[in-house]
């Protein structure tokens, strides 16, 4: 009796551990099967579900943080400014600078990031363009039938001013130029300090695909010895 | 040495039941899931896709009109839900007439004629109304503001976009791949039913084993494809998809939950099975021992 129970429990043993060792191998076999082709594949999956923070979207703004800063625009004491400084690197969507020029009434808020949620609120300048302080090429953009309707107005020698949180950068417009929308030579990156500022040409009805722009140089920049924030500025609004 | 010779050819043919099992059922699955029309047009509906277009469109002309100085009206009065979901289901019967071999290119065209009218309508009547002249000039730039707001419209409408995957060539490897769908279905099925037979062959005296080894064999492979599913379906990891248009993420994103929700019932289906067939065995094993039990 007891030899028929030893033997009923090996015959079950087996037949577990026959299904256990199968599925072991099918499962090695199929990854080492998978392994080239997830390799091939791998880059273009971490591109295409990149977003961690798994948003559903319900309107075009979704996925975008818009953030309202205050920026200081006034004179600042001799004091509290420094020829050298930290840049505060704005993120995507947020409102980092206030862009000036008294010759053509310009007086409009800079958003780090384009697209047209953004472009409804002010001016852009590009993500693969500069920081204000960094060497390089700053690019902004804007319509031409809202916040840059007068920039064709600009003449060489206008002054531009940019001010953020933690600086105030001056510039003077040293060419005008117009170019085809597809022309990328005024908005690639450049080895001098420069702002590039271009709209769509005015005209009666329709999209312009030709672009007026100015070049900007950079004749001055100072840095707060405090960096403005928004706890001691202003309010910060999310959306 | 009677029960190894017998048992190892067992683990063999399990081992390539499981792979041609899941074949099968994932040529079948493709066949009658993936590449179905109907699962597109179901997704079209149950996830609004007109509607997040419609929303798209007026959002996008509303924009424009800031740098265009051309009213949303011009464009959304002779816009309707209706039109969008007709062409959109247009948009799926194109793409599937081409993928199946019934015509030679991919071309999807809306009608237009309704925004054409009204586009110049308002041209013309800002040009009598500022005294425009109707020259060469102005003809091309109605034509050019026609030609980008059609181009704008019949890319929001292809929501699953067939035209960018015929553009870069992956509708034509996919047209490739179905002419020879049917004739691996075909092939994946005859060779897990000519495994089948020869687990049958192989366990002719003891045939209470064979619902061991099948069950086996279903089992496993319901696993291999359980697993990934679970785990995509636990981890919400197609909600991580970078485009977040509503339209096109509500098409992609519906498309990839149902092919998963597919598998997984489909896999689900067969462990049941598999789990029936380990039930039936220990059953008809318990009958056999009983009745060696009486005999002896």
């Amino acid at each position: 009796m007891a030899d028929v129970k030893k033997k009923k429990g090996a015959g079950v043993l087996v037949y577990i551990l026959t299904g256990v060792f199968l599925l072991i191998l099918c499962t090695a076999v199929s990854a080492v099967a998978l392994i080239k082709p997830y390799e091939k594949v791998q880059t273009y999956l971490n591109i295409i579900f990149m977003d961690d923070m798994k948003i559903v979207p319900s309107t075009g703004l979704d996925g975008l943080v818009i953030k309202e800063n205050e920026i200081k625009t006034e004179e600042a004491p001799e004091e509290s400014l420094s020829d050298t400084g930290e840049i505060i690197r704005p993120s995507f969507g947020e409102q980092y600078a206030v862009l000036k020029c008294d010759a053509i009434g310009l007086n409009v808020p800079v958003y780090w990031g384009s697209n047209k949620e953004l472009l409804e609120r002010g001016a852009c300048q590009t993500t693969s363009s500069k920081v204000m302080g960094d060497a390089g090429n700053a690019v902004i953009s804007a319509h031409v039938n809202t916040f840059f309707k007068n920039l064709e107005q600009a003449k060489v020698g206008d002054t531009f001013v940019i001010y953020t949180n933690y600086g105030i950068f001056t510039y003077e417009a040293a060419e005008l130029v117009t170019f085809e929308n597809t022309d990328k030579t005024w908005v690639v990156p450049t080895e001098d300090q420069r702002l590039t500022l271009y709209t769509c040409k005015q005209q009666v009805l329709g999209t312009s695909t030709t672009r007026v722009g100015v070049v900007c140089r950079l004749i001055d920049q100072k840095y707060y010895t405090k960096p403005v924030t928004d706890d001691a500025m202003g309010e910060g609004a999310a959306e | 040495m009677k029960k190894i010779r017998c048992y190892i050819p067992n683990v063999l043919l399990t081992f390539l039941l499981v792979f041609f099992l899941l074949a099968a059922q994932l040529t079948i699955f493709v066949k009658a899931q993936a590449l179905n029309p109907r699962i597109f047009r179901q997704i079209t509906a149950e996830e609004n896709l007109a509607d997040k277009a419609y929303d798209s469109l007026e959002d996008y002309f509303k924009s424009r009109t800031n740098a265009t100085g051309i009213p949303t009206e011009v464009y959304m009065d002779v816009i309707t839900h209706e039109a969008i979901r007709t062409a959109m289901d247009q948009s799926v019967t194109t793409a599937f007439d081409y993928l199946n071999g019934k015509t030679d290119t991919y071309e999807f065209s809306m009608d237009f004629t309704d925004l054409e009218a009204s586009i110049e309508s308002f041209f013309s009547a800002y040009a009598e109304e500022n005294n425009v002249q109707k020259d060469q000039v102005y003809e091309d730039k109605v034509a050019s503001v026609i030609t980008e707001a059609e181009a704008k419209i019949t890319f929001v409408t292809d929501t699953f976009k067939f035209s960018t995957m015929y553009e870069n060539g992956w509708l034509e490897t996919a047209r490739k791949v179905v002419s020879y769908l049917n004739l691996a279905t075909v092939l994946c099925v005859v060779a897990a039913v000519i495994l089948f037979i020869l687990l049958i062959v192989c366990n002719l005296r003891q045939l209470e084993h064979l619902l061991y080894w099948s069950g086996l064999a279903g089992s496993i492979s319901s696993l291999l494809m359980l697993l990934p599913c679970i785990y995509v379906t636990s981890t919400d990891y197609f909600s991580g998809f970078a485009i977040k248009d509503p339209q096109i993420f509500a098409a992609v994103v519906g498309y990839l939950r149902r092919l998963v929700s597919g598998v997984t019932t489909m896999e689900i289906v067969t462990l049941i099975v598999s789990v029936i067939c380990f039930a039936a065995f220990g059953f008809f094993c318990a009958l056999r021992r009983e009745e060696a039990e009486e005999k002896s």
